[in-house]
């Protein structure tokens, strides 16, 4: 660390408007101005609503459940209130143990969020930071780059399933075997995006005033990646939430009798002619949950990617 | 059960799904939902291969739908010398193979001697009893001498696995034998097998030596038979009812009051069934090895509600190991059984020193009480997902691994979990009592790892038995002594249900081995 005397410019300094040509690329907005359009945008709005109201049930499961959710009862496939037949003391109606729906609905999205940020953080995490690895330092980018293309290779449910093998069913594998498949993934957008920051010229500023590679990674590099990396974690988000949900389907996720989504609707499937609504509701609130993280994800890249922006 | 609404909106479902197709009145489909492995006679234990070779092949005696006569078939009569160890049969001069080939007692001996063969390798040998040699000493005698007496010889020989083929076919196909193509002497031939979707059989036009029960000695009523694999339970049902299937008995529990309240359908239904679902304890394992917790279990488990909730009241909740219709069932056994009291369960466990924690969880010596259950998924995850609840309400966190059927098989031959679950067929109490509990049959079927000198002593004693009453007396024994243990936790017992469509006549279904249409003589289509 012999720059600790030199005046090292600030992190955001090398994103000034005045910059001349296309090196605005990687110019955050205004923090308060992006959430404005963010919350204008109707779908976005109701996107985020809706994944806010699911996590919050989730959250307050135990206060919202109406009964317990591994608790059988003698009233089973009891449909909705609203059906003939239904009973008003399970509004959503039961399953064939007779458990009520809307309390495994609330308990049950605990656990298929939790797989998904789980699986999400993970993959992102050490993705993007294989990612930014690799464009930082040419020497080892092709090293990560080609183990990042066999990881690809593998699919994410084979992945789940070998591991299940080995370590038997239950949520841990599931959350790794979705997290080692997100890592390819992310690894190539964050180098991507990583490769398009390196090539400013604040990096190379940095370099001649002597900052070091962990500064020059962590303050220049990493803070301008984010944003973009975030974004991608975002979208990426959906897409194991529902992979994870297949995979419970599958038998291969939460082991009963916890509540999960994919486990729920898996478990209505042998209903489905008789009982539509044991598979129906919890697939509907999967899909409810996918496409508000798609759409809030979109949103959120509409909004936060300077590339997209007039 | 009265019809409800919810059923009738899933009869309205299917109807809409409509797609039937129109079939040649003599062509007959029946809806199964599984294949077998390969349909040689003594090497498949599976309920799907015996229900095809019944129909390609015949034994050397028939049982009736009673499940307890003995009929004449492929012998006219037969002798039992004063020891019980030399059964002479007389062998009918009348029957041929598919092939046109005359059937002799030489191809019966032959038949017989391939089944105990231990280069056969049959899972099943030891139903043959202790056989010292079966012999044909002239074309209609086959003389089948044993060491030991063995009082359900007969109704041994009535199973799939002793049934009658062709030497020459065997020779030449090999390995392939039943799998390429067959050659036996049943109602039906062989015509072909494809894997997973169907096998298709042609009937036997010079059969003629049919079992007694049957009105139809033969030939067979109608020309084709193809038993059609539909996986999905639900589909199976709809098949039914837009006529892509004539019969099935493998219609989900759900689906019967719909299939009863549809004009086109017929559902017949036999109590002698005798196939009981049970969840077995591994007994040598530290959780499970205090009979009283078993009991307990037994105790905190309602049979009653889960036959009416999730069977639709369609199955005999089970609180003995063997249905009480059974030969050689003990009725001294009804005033002993476990039945749903959760009091007296949890009276049970805080005896053998399990005692609630904080949590509502039994707790001893620092241990949670929380046994691990293999399971087959499907219908048999839900049955376990109703015990685990039930075992909830005492304080029991029961564990449930459940696998696919593929893996299932290996997982329960190992020592690796406390209670697994397995639905199995008998034909007597005698039949089941020798197969699971037999010390020899360690780790499997045996994998409650019951290990009883008396109770080897009492089967030895019940299958050598040369009369009755001394049969039933032994094997009442071993009864009394397996439940007073609590080694399994028996679920329900399963009645031989098949729906078929009311164009085919009426008929009775059979109980063998969980082949509900035996020899398929009895279908006919009367439109």
């Amino acid at each position: 660390m012999t720059a600790t005397t030199t005046e090292i410019p600030p992190a955001t300094s090398p994103q000034p408007d005045s910059n001349i040509g296309g090196s605005s690329d990687m110019t955050a907005p205004a923090r308060a101005h992006w959430m404005r359009r963010l919350l204008r945008d109707r779908a976005a709005f109701l996107a985020l609503l809706t994944l806010a109201l699911v996590i919050l049930g989730a959250i307050f499961a135990p206060l919202l459940a109406t009964h317990d959710p591994a608790s059988n009862s003698r009233s089973v496939m009891t449909p909705p209130a609203w059906m003939a037949r239904g009973k008003a003391e399970h509004w959503l109606g039961t399953d064939g143990q007779g458990r009520d729906i809307y309390s495994r609905l609330l308990y049950g999205s605990q656990l298929t969020l939790l797989i998904g940020f789980l699986a999400v953080g993970l993959g992102g995490f050490i993705g993007s930071l294989l990612g930014l690895l690799s464009a930082f330092n040419e020497k080892i980018d092709p090293w990560i780059m080609r183990t990042m293309d066999v990881l690809l290779s593998f699919p994410a449910i084979l992945l789940a399933l070998a591991l299940v093998a080995v370590m038997g069913q239950g949520i841990l594998p599931v959350v790794i075997a979705l997290g080692i498949s997100s890592i390819p993934d992310c690894a190539r957008v964050a180098r991507g995006i990583a490769i398009g920051v390196m090539k400013q010229e604040f990096i190379e500023a940095g370099r001649a005033v002597g900052l070091s590679n962990l500064q020059l990674f962590n303050r220049y590099l990493l803070r301008n990646a984010i944003s973009s990396i975030m974004i991608f974690i975002s979208l990426r988000f959906g897409q194991t939430i529902l992979i994870g949900a297949t995979l419970s389907f599958l038998g291969l996720g939460a082991k009963p009798p916890a509540a999960e989504l994919g486990m729920m609707a898996s478990q209505g499937r042998e209903f489905l002619l008789f009982a539509p609504h044991i598979a129906v509701i919890p697939s509907v609130l999967i899909f409810i949950i996918v496409l508000s993280a798609n759409v809030a994800g979109d949103a959120l890249r509409d909004v936060l990617d300077p590339r997209l922006q007039a | 059960m009265t019809p409800t609404p919810i059923k009738r909106t899933g009869f309205g479902m299917a109807a809409a799904m409509a797609l039937a197709l129109p079939l040649s009145a003599q062509e007959l489909t029946i809806i199964r939902a599984q294949d077998s492995n390969h349909y040689d006679p003594p090497r498949t234990t599976a309920q799907s291969g015996a229900e095809v070779i019944f129909m390609l092949s015949d034994t050397i005696v028939g049982l009736a739908e009673d499940m307890k006569t003995i009929q004449p078939l492929l012998a006219s009569s037969w002798d039992v010398s004063e020891d019980a160890l030399t059964y002479t049969f007389t062998i009918r001069d009348d029957v041929s193979f598919c092939d046109g080939k005359p059937m002799t007692a030489e191809d019966v001996a032959w038949s017989l001697n391939r089944w105990q063969d231990p280069e056969t390798k049959s899972p099943v040998r030891w139903r043959m009893g202790n056989v010292k040699s079966i012999t044909a000493p002239d074309a209609t005698t086959v003389v089948y001498e044993l060491n030991a007496p063995h009082s359900e010889l007969l109704y041994q020989l009535a199973q799939s696995f002793g049934s009658v083929i062709d030497k020459d076919t065997y020779e030449t196909l090999g390995k392939d034998f039943g799998v390429t193509g067959f050659n036996g002497t049943g109602p039906f031939c062989w015509e072909s097998w494809t894997p997973r979707d169907k096998i298709v059989l042609t009937r036997h036009d010079a059969y003629k030596w049919g079992p007694a029960n049957y009105d139809n000695a033969g030939p067979a009523n109608v020309e084709k038979v193809t038993w059609q694999i539909v996986p999905e339970a639900a589909t199976r049902t709809v098949a039914l009812l837009t006529g892509q299937g004539d019969i099935s008995p493998y219609v989900p529990f759900i689906g019967y009051d719909t299939l009863r309240d549809a004009p086109n359908i017929n559902v017949i239904r036999s109590e002698n069934a005798f196939w009981t679902n049970y969840m077995g304890f591994k007994i040598t394992k530290d959780l499970v090895g205090d009979v009283k917790v078993r009991q307990a279990i037994n105790l905190a488990v309602n049979q009653e509600a889960m036959a009416e909730d999730l069977f639709f009241g369609e199955v005999e909740p089970a609180y003995s190991y063997v249905s009480s219709g059974a030969l050689d069932y003990d009725e001294t056994l009804n005033d002993g059984l476990l039945k749903y009291d959760p009091e007296r369960a949890a009276a049970l466990l805080d005896e053998a020193g399990w005692i609630l924690n904080n949590d509502g969880k039994r707790e001893k010596d620092g241990k949670v009480m929380e046994p691990l259950a293999i399971s087959f998924t499907g219908e048999w995850q839900q049955t376990s997902e109703a015990v685990q609840a039930d075992l909830l309400k005492i304080g029991i966190e029961l564990q449930i691994e459940p696998m696919d059927s593929t893996v299932y098989w290996g997982k329960s031959a190992t020592d690796e979990f406390e209670m697994y679950v397995m639905g199995y067929p008998y034909i007597s109490a005698g039949d089941a009592l020798n197969l699971y509990f037999r010390s020899a049959n360690i780790p499997t079927p045996n994998r409650m790892n019951w290990d009883d000198a008396e109770t080897d002593d009492l089967l030895v004693a019940g299958s050598q038995a040369t009369n009755d009453a001394d049969r039933a007396a032994a094997y009442a024994k071993v009864l009394h002594k397996v439940h007073d243990s609590a080694v399994w936790l028996p679920i329900y017992h399963r009645p031989m249900q098949i729906a078929y469509s009311s164009k085919l006549a009426p008929f009775e279904a059979h109980n063998i081995y969980g082949a509900g249409l035996y020899k398929g003589l009895q279908l006919a289509f009367t439109e």
